[in-house]
């Protein structure tokens, strides 16, 4: 696939058959001016037959290497390809395409490196459930104490990073659950990270990654993640 | 100082030694084992061989550090030496599964380029179209 676009849409899909092709049809329809590629990563429904099926542009992972090894994939081949921006957007149906101008914007005019789409600037649609507000707020005082950079929507998905930062991540992106601590390399690299309001649906179809038993796991090794990261930089800022 | 171990136990510890290099050597020889990681392996059996001749480095050792018992103070040095040795091991997974998280995804970018220039090429088995830029 040649490219025709300077920003690249990749989206990470991990059994996504219920989803991903609404989601994938949508923006080719309604949003050509942007590139995609999918990122199979490694499911075991049908998620790799409909990307071919349908001639999307798709990367096969055999193995799942979860969220951040597809992610980083995806990175690679931006950096490969050599495109401007990267967004990162769920093949679930959370992130509304809509949002993805406001998402690059940023990028484009040079006014930020790192932009993440927030659920909870305006408050507005589907907000997660109260106890995962909770986690999210420790995790976002958690960085700003540590970082003094406040971001509120640290686990948010949405994302959209310029070449920069692709090349960065394309070599070096963090493991298993990558976001918070995504957010605080960036921040100790000296990069700018803004947030942007976006309205989020709830997902159509499938189950989320993260269900309740997982969460504390997912607390404790995010926040060990967290540490880590600030103290690896030590304290240049 | 009179012998801390009874001499025959000296015997079957130099015998248990003895495999112990057996097994190692075995397992190199039919390439089970990199020299990289087993160079760790020989030079425990280096160590636990000059300890069964010379009983006495373990008890100055022992009342050095201040255990009174000399058995409790094998115990602990052999438990310190395999938490290192899992630690390391911990380690050399944690870089293996980093380096095939790498393969992974190099080769499903390649498989992609693959996948392209296959549908570029035609029945014949001739380019459809201009080259790769």
């Amino acid at each position: 696939m040649k490219r025709t676009s300077n920003i690249l849409l990749m989206i990470a899909a991990y059994n996504e058959e219920e989803n991903l092709e609404s989601v994938v049809d949508n923006l080719i329809e309604n949003y050509p001016q942007y590139d995609y590629v999918i990122i199979n990563d490694g499911s075991n429904d049908h998620t790799a037959a409909i990307c071919k099926r349908k001639k999307y542009n798709y990367i096969n992972e055999p193995i799942n290497l979860g969220i951040g090894g597809a992610i980083q994939t995806g990175y690679r081949y931006a950096r490969e390809m050599g495109y401007e921006i990267a967004v990162q957007i769920d093949g679930d149906g959370q992130h509304d395409p809509a949002y993805l101008e406001d998402v690059t914007r940023p990028i484009l005019e040079d006014k930020a490196d790192y932009v993440i789409g927030s659920r909870f600037i305006n408050k507005e649609g589907f907000q997660s459930s109260a106890t995962r507000r909770i986690g999210i707020s420790i995790l976002s005082w958690l960085i700003t104490i540590l970082c003094f950079k406040r971001v509120k929507d640290v686990t948010s998905g949405y994302r959209a990073v310029n070449k920069s930062l692709i090349r960065i991540y394309a070599d070096n992106y963090p493991i298993d659950y990558p976001e918070p601590e995504a957010i605080v390399d960036a921040n100790m690299r000296r990069k700018r990270i803004l947030e942007v309001p976006v309205i989020m649906k709830e997902r159509e179809g499938g189950t989320s990654s993260i269900n309740f038993r997982r969460s504390v796991y997912y607390m404790i090794k995010v926040t060990l993640d967290i540490i880590v990261c600030r103290i690896s930089y030590g304290i240049r800022r | 100082m009179p012998s801390i171990i009874p001499p025959r136990l000296t015997l079957m510890l130099i015998v248990a030694i003895v495999i112990y290099y057996v097994i190692i050597l075995s397992l190199l020889k039919h390439k089970k084992l990199n020299m990289k990681y087993t160079l760790l392996w020989l030079l425990t059996g280096l160590i636990m061989l000059i300890l069964v001749l010379f009983p006495q480095i373990m008890v100055k050792f022992i009342s050095l550090v201040g255990i009174t018992s000399l058995m409790n103070g094998l115990f602990i040095t052999m438990i310190a030496f395999l938490i290192m040795l899992v630690m390391s091991l911990t380690s050399i997974a944690s870089r293996q599964a980093q380096r095939i998280t790498k393969l992974i995804q190099t080769q499903a970018l390649l498989e992609k380029r693959v996948r392209e220039l296959e549908d570029k090429v035609d029945i014949d088995g001739e380019l459809s179209s201009d080259k790769e830029n």
